[in-house]
C-alpha cells in the first residue's frame, strides 16, 4: 500500500479524549485496529494542501486530475483511502517509478486546526530506458530490441520501439501513445510497423507493413476501441512444393480497415479464472477507406466461469466467427479464419482444420469452436497452500467447425454446413499457471469427428499461452 | 482449371477486346517481379488500347496492338511435335500427361511481352495446345519471380529456358533436327538475343526517365490502389537499376544502347539472310526467342520510336517476324479454336 506517515495532531483543540494516546503511535505504518478505528473516523478533517515532490518534466494539469479526491475526504480514514487510490492511478499513468505518499498536519499561518497536507514524493522515469532480449522458438532464433520513452512531453505520453532481427524474419514496431489527461481509460494511439510471419500449415509467408490508429474508451462497463489500419501485405510461398492455389494468392494487397472492439471482462483472472465472464465483439470493416481489399468480419469470444465444490472451476467458452468478402473478388487467405491447435480444437495439428488443397490449409470464411473444461485442484493436493497451488488438473471437450461460404445458398444452408462434420476431441491434462501471464499445459488429447484433409494429432502439448511448442 | 480464352484470343486483334475486359475482373493482387513469389499483371484496358502499334510493312497489320498477355493454358494433352508448317503429324492422343495449362503472363505491360510472345510462340511451333492466362500477380506466382511461366499438372516452369528443357523432357523439341555444331551456334546466338534486347528493352523501361515517367510507372502500378501503384513502381526501378549496374550497363547512354540493339540486329540479319527460319526451313527455339523480342519492339508504343526504327532498317528480319505471326498466332487462331476452348 505504500507508506503513511501519521503524526500527532497537537495544535488540534484537544476535543477527543483519547487524543494524547493517538500522538504516541505516530509512527506505526498501519492503521490502528478498531480500537482506534471509530475516533478516527470521528475526526473531521480538511485536506487543506497536497504536495508533490519530485516531479520534473511532468505537467501539471494531469497529477490535478489523478488527485482530485483526495481533498474530498471527510475524515482521516478517507485521507488514507483516497490517498492510496490516487498513488494507484499515478503508478498506473506509467511515468513513475516510485510514488509514496506522507500524510502530515498541516504547517503555517493558514493552517486550520484540522488542517492536513497530503504529500506525494515521486520518482520519475528516466526518460529513456532500454532492453534487449533474445528469443527462441518456432524454429527461429531472434535479438529484440525494445526503447521506450516514457513521459515524452509531461502528459504520459509514451513512445515505445520494438526491433526484432531473427535468423529468418525481420520485424519492428514503433507506436506512441497518450492518454486523456485525468481519464486514463480514454487514450489514443499510433502504431507503425512491419511484421513478417511464416504460416507452415498453409506454405505461406506473410509480411505486413501498416499503420494504424485506435481510441480507447469506456462506456459503463465495457471498454471499447475504435481502429483504422492501413496494411500493405505481400504474400508468398513458402516452399516451391506450395499447392496453386496458395501460388494464385502470391502478392502485394492494400487493406484498409476501419473496426470497433468491445470487450466486457469481469473475470478475476485472464490465466486460470475462477469467476467471473469475458465477452469480446470485434467487427472490421475493409474497402471503404481505400485499399483493394473488401469485407466485413464479423467475430466474438465468450467465456464463462463458475466456481465449484472441492475448490473446482467449471468453464465454458465459445468463438465464432464470420468473414463476408464484398464485391467480386474472392476474399485472401491473410483475412480468413482458422480452426485447429491448442488454442481451439485441441486435438488438430495448429490450423489444419478445414478447406484445404494439396495438404495446404486455406482457412474459411465462417468458424465456430467452443470448449467445456473443468480445472480441479491436483489430486491429493501435493504442495498445498504452496507451489502445488500454481497447478491444476484439466479435462476438457472442445468442438469446432470451419467452412467457406459460397453464397447463393442462403444463410439456412451454411449453418446446416457448420452443424454438420464438427470436429471434436477429448482429454484431460495439467496446467501450470506462470504468473499472470501465461499458462503451460500438457495434455493428452483424443480426436473424434476428423473429416478429410484435417491432420489430426495424438499427441501431449505443451501449450504456452497463445504460442504452442509441440512434445511428442 | 476454369481459366477460358476465347476461340482466337491468341491473335493479337482478337484479344484485344477480351483480354481487357477480363483484366478489370481477374485483377489479383500483384506480385512484384523481385520475390520468388508468383507475380501476375493486370491488364488494365486503358494501357491496352494505349499501346497501338504498327507493322511498317504491308498496311494491313497496322493495327496489331501490344495485346495483353493473354491467358495462358493448354487444356488437353500435349501431342506429337509437328516441325514443320501445320504438317498434320501423328496426334498423340495416348500421352498420360495433362497439357501445360496457366501460363500467366502481364499483358498489356509491354516489356512483358516479349516474354510471353517468344514462349508462346515456342509452345505453338511445338504445337501444343496452350491457354493463356492473364493476372496481375503473375510475377508473384513464379517460382523464380519471372514470367511466362506455365502450369502443367501439378508443376509450374516459368522462363523460356526451363520452359524448353521441361518440354523436352516430355518428348517434344524444336531442335532435333540440328546437328551439335548448329546446336551450339543456336546456343550463342540466344545468348546474344537474352543479353542484348533483353536488357535493352528493360533499360528502355526503366533506365530512361522519359518512358519511365509517361509509360512504364502507370502500367506497372495500374492494378494496385494509391499508394501502392507508386510504391512499387519505385521498387521495381530501384531493382532494375540496380541490375543494370550490376551487369555493367549502368552507365550506358540510350544512344550506345541503341548503337548495341543495332549491332545485334545486324547479326541476326545476317545470319538469316534470306531463309525462311534461321536453321533453314524449320523454325527452332531461336525463332521463337527472336520473334517475340522483335515482335514486342515493333508493337508496342513508347515515347520515342528510335528502337523500332532501329529493328526496321533490317527488312529480313520484318519479313521473318510477319512471316510467324501470320504463321503461328493468326491462321492459328481462327482454324484451331475448338482446340482451344475447353
Amino acid at each position: 500500500m505504500g507508506t503513511v506517515h501519521a503524526r500527532s495532531l497537537e495544535p488540534l483543540p484537544a476535543n477527543g479524549p483519547d487524543f494524547g494516546a493517538l500522538g504516541e503511535e505516530a509512527e506505526f505504518v498501519e492503521v490502528e485496529p478498531e480500537a482506534k478505528q471509530e475516533i478516527l473516523e470521528n475526526k473531521d478533517v480538511v485536506v487543506q494542501h497536497v504536495h508533490f515532490d519530485g516531479l520534473g518534466r511532468t505537467k501539471d494539469d494531469i497529477i490535478i486530475c489523478e488527485i482530485g479526491d483526495v481533498f474530498k475526504a471527510k475524515n482521516l480514514i478517507e485521507v488514507m483511502r483516497k490517498s492510496h487510490e490516487a498513488r494507484e492511478k499515478l503508478l498506473r499513468l506509467g511515468i513513475f517509478r516510485q510514488v509514496d505518499v506522507l500524510i502530515d498536519t498541516c504547517q503555517g499561518d493558514d493552517a486550520l486546526p484540522n488542517g492536513l497536507d497530503v504529500t506525494f514524493e515521486v520518482t520519475e522515469l528516466r526518460r529513456l530506458t532500454g532492453s534487449y532480449n533474445t528469443m527462441v522458438g518456432n524454429n527461429e532464433g531472434s535479438m529484440v530490441l525494445g526503447l521506450k520513452l516514457p513521459n515524452l512531453l509531461g502528459r504520459a505520453e509514451k513512445v515505445t520501439f520494438q526491433f526484432s532481427y531473427g535468423t529468418k524474419e525481420t520485424s519492428y514496431g514503433l507506436s506512441f501513445f497518450k492518454p486523456q489527461p485525468g481519464n486514463f481509460e480514454r487514450n489514443f494511439s499510433v502504431n507503425l510497423y512491419k511484421v513478417t510471419g511464416q504460416f507452415p500449415w498453409s506454405s505461406l509467408r506473410e509480411t505486413d507493413r501498416g499503420v494504424s490508429a485506435e481510441y480507447s474508451f469506456p462506456i459503463w462497463k465495457t471498454s471499447h476501441t475504435v481502429k483504422w489500419e492501413g496494411v500493405w501485405r505481400e504474400l508468398g510461398c513458402l516452399s516451391r512444393t506450395a499447392s496453386f492455389a496458395v501460388r494464385k494468392e502470391s502478392g502485394h494487397s492494400l487493406k484498409s480497415s476501419l473496426s470497433h472492439a468491445m470487450v466486457i471482462d469481469s473475470r478475476n483472472s485472464s490465466i486460470l479464472p475462477r469467476r467471473g465472464a469475458l465477452l469480446k465483439v470485434n467487427q472490421e470493416l475493409a474497402g471503404y477507406t481505400g485499399g483493394d481489399v473488401s469485407f466485413i468480419k464479423e467475430d466474438f469470444e465468450l467465456q464463462l466461469n463458475k466456481q465449484l465444490v472441492f475448490d473446482s472451476v467449471f468453464s465454458t467458452s465459445l468463438w465464432g466467427g464470420v468473414l463476408v468478402p464484398i464485391g467480386d473478388k474472392p476474399s485472401s487467405i491473410a483475412d480468413r479464419f482458422y480452426l485447429g491447435g491448442p488454442t481451439s480444437v485441441r486435438g488438430f495439428s495448429m490450423h489444419s482444420v478445414g478447406p484445404q488443397s494439396e495438404g495446404d490449409y486455406l482457412g474459411g470464411e465462417a468458424y465456430w469452436a467452443g470448449g467445456l473444461h473443468l480445472y480441479t485442484p491436483l489430486p491429493f493436493r501435493p504442495g498445498q497452500g504452496g507451489f502445488g497451488e500454481l497447478f491444476r488438473t484439466h479435462f476438457f471437450l472442445n468442438a469446432g467447425n470451419l467452412c467457406n461460404l459460397n453464397y447463393g445458398e442462403g444463410p439456412k444452408a451454411h449453418i446446416r454446413k457448420l452443424a454438420e462434420c464438427i470436429r471434436w476431441s477429448y482429454g484431460a491434462g495439467i496446467v501450470l499457471r506462470l504468473g499472470n501471464i501465461a499458462r503451460l499445459e500438457l495434455n493428452y488429447c483424443v480426436p473424434m469427428g476428423v473429416q478429410k484433409g484435417d491432420r489430426d494429432e495424438f499427441q501431449m502439448w505443451f501449450l504456452l499461452e497463445g504460442r504452442s511448442v509441440l512434445c511428442t | 482449371m476454369g481459366y477460358r480464352t476465347p476461340p482466337g484470343a491468341l491473335s493479337p486483334r482478337a484479344a484485344l477486346p477480351q483480354a481487357g475486359a477480363r483484366s478489370g475482373r481477374d485483377a489479383g493482387p500483384r506480385a512484384p517481379p523481385t520475390e520468388p513469389g508468383a507475380r501476375r499483371r493486370k491488364c488494365s484496358p486503358a494501357a491496352v488500347r494505349r499501346a497501338g502499334s504498327s507493322w511498317p510493312a504491308g498496311g494491313h497489320l497496322a493495327r496489331l496492338a501490344a495485346a495483353p498477355a493473354p491467358w495462358c493454358a493448354a487444356p488437353g494433352g500435349p501431342r506429337r511435335p509437328e516441325l514443320g508448317l501445320g504438317a498434320a503429324g501423328e496426334h498423340a492422343e495416348g500421352r498420360a500427361e495433362r497439357a501445360p495449362r496457366a501460363c500467366a503472363q502481364p499483358p498489356c505491360l509491354w516489356w512483358r511481352k516479349p516474354s510471353s510472345r517468344r514462349s508462346q510462340a515456342f509452345l505453338q511451333m511445338c504445337n501444343l495446345p496452350i491457354k493463356v492466362v492473364c493476372r496481375a500477380n503473375a510475377e508473384y506466382m513464379s517460382p523464380s519471380g519471372k514470367v511466362p511461366f506455365i502450369h502443367v499438372g501439378n508443376q509450374v516452369v516459368s522462363e523460356l529456358g526451363p520452359i524448353v528443357q521441361f518440354v523436352k523432357a516430355k518428348g517434344h523439341s524444336l531442335s532435333d533436327g540440328l546437328d551439335e555444331v548448329q546446336k551450339a551456334e543456336m546456343k550463342a546466338y540466344m545468348e546474344l538475343v537474352n543479353n542484348m534486347l533483353l536488357t535493352a528493352e528493360l533499360y528502355l523501361q526503366w533506365c530512361d526517365e522519359a518512358t519511365v515517367g509517361e509509360i512504364t510507372h502507370a502500367r506497372y502500378g495500374s492494378p494496385y490502389p494509391w499508394p501502392l501503384n507508386h510504391i512499387l513502381a519505385y521498387q521495381k526501378q530501384w531493382e532494375v537499376k540496380r541490375k543494370m549496374k550490376a551487369i555493367g550497363w549502368g552507365n550506358k547512354t540510350l544512344d550506345q544502347v541503341l548503337e548495341d540493339v543495332d549491332q545485334c540486329c545486324q547479326a541476326l540479319s545476317q545470319r538469316l539472310g534470306t531463309q525462311p527460319y534461321f536453321f533453314n526451313k524449320q523454325p527452332t527455339e531461336l525463332d521463337a526467342l527472336v520473334f517475340g523480342h522483335l515482335y514486342t519492339i515493333l508493337t508496342t508504343q513508347l515515347t520515342n520510336d528510335e528502337l523500332s526504327e532501329k529493328v526496321k532498317n533490317y527488312s529480313n528480319l520484318l519479313a521473318f517476324c510477319r512471316r510467324i505471326e501470320q504463321h503461328y498466332f493468326e491462321d492459328r487462331g481462327k482454324g484451331s479454336s475448338s482446340i482451344r476452348s475447353s
